[in-house]
């Protein structure tokens, strides 16, 4: 099969580097051989060189990202499987989306920070550990210490309303000539869900899911800011901008910044088939 | 006289587009017998894919009925479309077009791949089975979707001007192909088209259907030496013949 698009390899993507490296090089001249209240990108870089160090007590950089990222993966996957299935209901019916839409209008605009008292009053600090029965790995340093229900409902509130609307919007715009054509190919409801309106839906689907991938990085802050929290991205930039460790907190940016982007160009690629074959159509 | 396969009876249908111009079908009857191989002739605009549509459940009359019967026994009869335009689902290959319909119907697996063998074999599509639609020409997208109907051995087959689209050449082709398969398996066929040529060509019986409303304004018996020579004087005659009919309609 032919390569359709993406030819060339990494080398076209060059271009893209373009404006990162002259943003480097600016900061570099404006920071550079003089005291600035920023620290320059060679400090940055020193932090972020040594992912292993432990950070003012709150462990490394490299601990720090892994935690966020299993907090990120875990309620960004609950989105997922909510949103998805969700979305295609609404997408699907008539009845489900008037019982729906205006539920989920209304609960869209409430952004995660707004959501932070009302996630302290529900869930408190309770952490997975002690929430299924793991209470007594309290006193170690252990990851599951670390994921707060509070936060993974953040996340998930952050994540799902993208992939909602993504997948309703995927599921509303399958062509009708392929529902009569699974109609007159025996198809029931079921099977036409699974196997036309799913995969008709994916492009959209996947852009709900790109869309709802990012939000989560930026609730992620949001979701740190809960109290009992001494670990992950989030709370290290809080935590690095109170102890007016800018280099640190730089580098967290700069982790943020690239991890978003490598899991965002991710999905894109995955959903990248889908959409050729989609749009090759004729 | 056979047993009736498709029986339409007093349909109408009346429906206004977006213009506020009211499109008016029938009130038709007509019968189909089991084993044979109809043509629906008639202008663009008569109603004929709409008459379809509602043979095969997609639309439904506002007056009138439809019985489908699969020409022996009681049991339903399984019914096969063809659309204008392939229809075919781009995010699958021409392999798993032609199974969607054994999957939704719960064949096993064996049984499946072997009867898509078969479909892919008698459509000459065996080394394109893992194309996906968009890189097949328009006649090989055709023939796909005519295997993908064919693939469930549907008592009735419904098409709806399958090749309007494609040059005559190809057109000529799956029309002479299409014309064989019939013959093997004297499966029930409803076919509409536009082109008095091909439904001369293809047709054992051809019904005219005349504009607005849309009703049946003859019928007319094709009977030719096969195979079916479209230089022959008889063949021509049928085609000055029916020519006439249809200026008149127009």
């Amino acid at each position: 099969m032919k390569r359709d698009r993406a030819s060339g390899g990494w080398l076209s993507r060059l271009p893209g580097l373009i404006l990162p490296l002259l943003l480097l090089l600016w900061w570099g001249f404006a920071t550079g051989g003089r005291e600035t209240l920023l620290p320059s990108p060679g400090e940055v870089f020193s932090v972020l060189i040594h992912p292993f160090t432990d950070l003012m007590a709150t462990g490394s950089l490299s601990w720090n990202i892994t935690v966020s990222f299993i907090r990120i993966m875990l309620g960004f996957s609950l989105a997922v499987l909510a949103g998805v299935p969700l979305g295609m209901l609404m997408g699907a019916s008539r009845h489900v989306r008037s019982l729906l839409s205006i539920m989920v209008e209304m609960a869209r605009p409430l952004s995660a920070i707004a959501l932070l008292p009302l996630s302290i009053i529900i869930f408190k600090a309770t952490t997975l550990s002690q929430f299924i029965g793991l209470g007594h790995l309290r006193y170690q340093r252990h990851m599951l210490n670390e994921l707060q229900l509070g936060m993974i409902f953040i996340l998930f509130w952050g994540g799902v309303f993208p992939i909602i609307l993504g997948t309703m919007q995927g599921v509303r715009s399958v062509r009708r000539l392929h529902l009569e054509a699974a109609h007159v190919l025996g198809a029931r409801r079921g099977f036409v869900f699974r196997h036309v309106m799913l995969p008709s839906a994916l492009p959209d689907i996947f852009h709900g899911l790109r869309l709802g991938i990012g939000r989560c990085w930026m609730v992620i802050i949001a979701a740190e800011m809960l109290p009992g929290t001494n670990s992950g991205i989030g709370y290290l930039i809080r935590y690095s901008y109170q102890m007016s460790r800018y280099d640190i907190m730089l580098a967290c940016l700069v982790v943020v910044a690239i991890v978003g982007a490598v899991l965002s160009k991710g999905l894109e690629a995955l959903g990248e088939r889908s959409l050729v074959l989609r749009s090759r159509e004729r | 006289m056979g047993v009736a396969a498709i029986d339409v009876v007093s349909l109408s249908k009346t429906f206004r587009d977006l213009s506020g111009t009211i499109h008016a079908l029938g009130p038709v009857s007509f019968q189909v017998n089991a084993g044979t191989f109809t043509c629906l002739l008639g202008p663009t605009g008569c109603g004929k894919t709409t008459l379809l549509r509602i043979i095969a459940g997609l639309d439904s009359p506002d007056e009138g009925h439809i019985a489908l019967s699969p020409g022996q026994g009681t049991r339903n009869p399984v019914v096969g479309y063809v659309f204008q335009q392939g229809a075919l689902f781009p995010w699958m290959t021409v392999r798993a077009n032609i199974e969607f319909p054994l999957r939704a119907a719960g064949v096993e697996r064996d049984s499946r791949a072997e009867k898509v063998q078969r479909m892919l074999e008698m459509v000459e599509l065996e080394g394109f089975a893992s194309s996906y639609p968009h890189q097949l020409s328009g006649g090989m997208q055709q023939r796909t979707a005519l295997a993908r109907s064919l693939v469930r051995e549907p008592d009735v087959l419904l098409l709806d001007e399958p090749f309007s689209s494609l040059d005559t050449r190809t057109s000529q082709l799956l029309q002479g192909k299409l014309r064989e398969l019939w013959q093997d398996r004297k499966t029930t066929v409803l076919f509409v088209t536009h082109n008095i040529e091909e439904a001369v060509y293809l047709a054992g019986e051809v019904l005219v259907l005349g504009h607005r409303p849309g009703r049946i304004t003859r019928t007319q018996s094709i009977r030719l030496t096969e195979p079916r020579d479209r230089l022959s004087a008889d063949f021509t005659g049928y085609l000055f013949n029916l020519r006439q009919t249809f200026e008149e309609l127009i």
